[in-house]
């Protein structure tokens, strides 16, 4: 049908816009006014190292922090404000993004803390006190994190989706599939690996399960839909809740983990995916045998009635 | 209090979920209503009205699939529930059948009339091709009623009470499933 076409065109589109901008919005936790005297201040701060001392700006080439005349292009604005902002205006988000951006590279030194933030700022040529913008439990700064390894998952599996379309690789079955999308999520962990238990106790603060939650329900709904997922029934709840389950177990194993390169993660991993599928096979067998069975007891009612009636 | 957090779009998302639900329920009463008139002289006429409930179904599993809509999680009660009901009503005869066809019917006429006007205050455009499908799906629904009424519907036991009742539990569940 022309319509349902037309309809899935529409619904590719709605989706893949969805992509960049699917980043969780989670509320930026301070009072605006705070903030932008903040950045009015390094701005301030900004300005001097340019005329003068901050030799460390121009000299060491610039991986990723660039002097500030123009934000860069494909920010994911959370909200989608940033695209409608000047060029030479950063809007608040796109600042923190920034920072926190930076201060990753310094959480396997100082944790997920205001320490990693303060020297991300830094390297920003911001001020220290930027990290005022933010918790001092590290909050947003992991939160921050695991969205843009979602992000990052959900590219990948784009890129896959795109090549299997064109033909150029296989269709994986769909064990194959689960587990190298949940090994290529948890691998992104690596760099972070002894500092993520305290990362995920954060994350479980009641403050921030919403947006933990949220973070990971998409997470695991998008693993599905490039999966091929199409159901509209209850299955499509029970798929999602063993694939979470699957992942968070996996998870804890990974940090409990010390063999070489996680490969007893990576094992437990395929163990997990493979009950799931034999536990969806079952399934399907129990219930075709149940059929069977119901219509076996009616051949039966209905011979006894017959003979009965011929008596 | 909604569950709409994930949800990128969330007028698309409700309106889908709950007419994929409502399309849902609408086949599982008439299910009902064949499992005991279906050997009637109106089998044949609920059959028909069940297979173009069974269209629109499918044409709602597409669109779920294609907006990434997630169902309503009380799919396994609107199952259990609409057979219930097409086969209660149909219990009381085929004219207690027809007034739970109509009373339905009703409910979703006037519930696809409500998602049309906000479709159209929302973005007219945008939202073309899924406007045609309700209208479409909204004038079907609206024949069903018209059928149930040709069929002695208002002649059913008790009918004001009986329609009451049913259109009260067409809300509740539109309620719901826009929501969970």
């Amino acid at each position: 049908m022309a319509a349902a076409g037309g309809l899935r065109s529409a619904g590719w589109r709605l989706w893949r816009g969805r992509a960049v901008v699917r980043c969780q919005q989670y509320p930026p936790l301070r009072a605006l006014q705070a903030s932008a005297a903040l950045r009015r201040a390094s701005d301030e701060h900004r300005k001097e190292p340019l005329a003068s001392s901050s030799q460390q700006h121009f000299d060491s080439p610039p991986d990723g922090h660039q002097p500030e005349q123009k934000p860069q292009g494909p920010h994911p604005s959370y909200t989608g404000q940033g695209g409608q902002e000047s060029e030479d205006y950063e809007s608040e988000e796109q600042l923190q993004h920034r920072i926190l951006t930076a201060a990753l590279e310094f959480v396997p030194e100082h944790g997920w803390t205001a320490e990693a933030i303060a020297e991300g700022a830094k390297t920003l040529g911001l001020s220290v006190a930027a990290a005022g913008l933010f918790h001092s439990d590290g909050s947003e700064l992991i939160l921050h994190f695991v969205s843009e390894c979602n992000t990052k998952l959900s590219e990948l599996l784009r890129k896959e989706q795109k090549l299997v379309q064109l033909g150029e690789a296989e269709k994986k079955p769909l064990d194959e599939f689960l587990r190298d999308a949940v090994e290529a999520r948890l691998r992104m962990l690596i760099p972070y690996i002894e500092k993520w238990p305290q990362a995920l106790s954060v994350l479980l603060l009641p403050r921030n399960i919403p947006s933990s939650l949220n973070l990971l329900t998409s997470m695991i709904d998008d693993i599905w839909h490039y999966a091929g997922d199409q159901s509209t029934d209850f299955n499509w709840y029970t798929r999602r809740a063993v694939l979470t389950g699957i992942y968070n177990t996996t998870e804890l194993v990974m940090m409990q983990d010390s063999s070489p390169g996680f490969e007893d993660t990576w094992r437990f991993l395929e163990n997990r995916v493979a009950d799931a599928m034999t536990m969806s096979n079952t399934a399907s067998q129990v219930q075709s045998t149940g059929e069977a069975v119901v219509q076996g007891l009616m051949g039966a009612a209905v011979t006894v009635s017959n003979a009965e009636t011929n008596r | 209090w909604t569950l709409d957090n994930w949800s990128q779009n969330p007028v698309i998302d409700r309106i889908l979920r709950v007419d994929h639900a409502g399309e849902f329920g609408a086949n599982r009463i008439y299910a009902g209503q064949m499992a005991v008139l279906g050997r009637s002289s109106v089998g044949p006429l609920i059959q028909q009205m069940w297979n173009q409930e069974k269209d629109h179904l499918k044409k709602f599993n597409e669109l779920m699939v294609a907006y990434r809509v997630r169902p309503t999680v009380l799919l396994p009660f609107w199952n259990v529930a609409g057979f219930v009901l097409g086969a209660g009503s149909a219990l009381l005869g085929k004219k207690g059948a027809m007034a739970c066809t109509v009373a339905v019917e009703e409910s979703i006429s006037e519930h696809y009339n409500n998602q049309i006007r906000t479709l159209i205050e929302e973005d007219p455009e945008k939202y073309k091709e899924l406007l045609q499908v309700i209208k479409q799906f909204r004038d079907d629904e609206q024949e069903h009623h018209d059928i149930g009424l040709e069929h002695d519907a208002e002649a059913a036991p008790a009918y004001s009470v009986l329609k009451t009742a049913i259109q009260l539990g067409c809300k509740v569940a539109i309620f719901l499933s826009e929501r969970i």
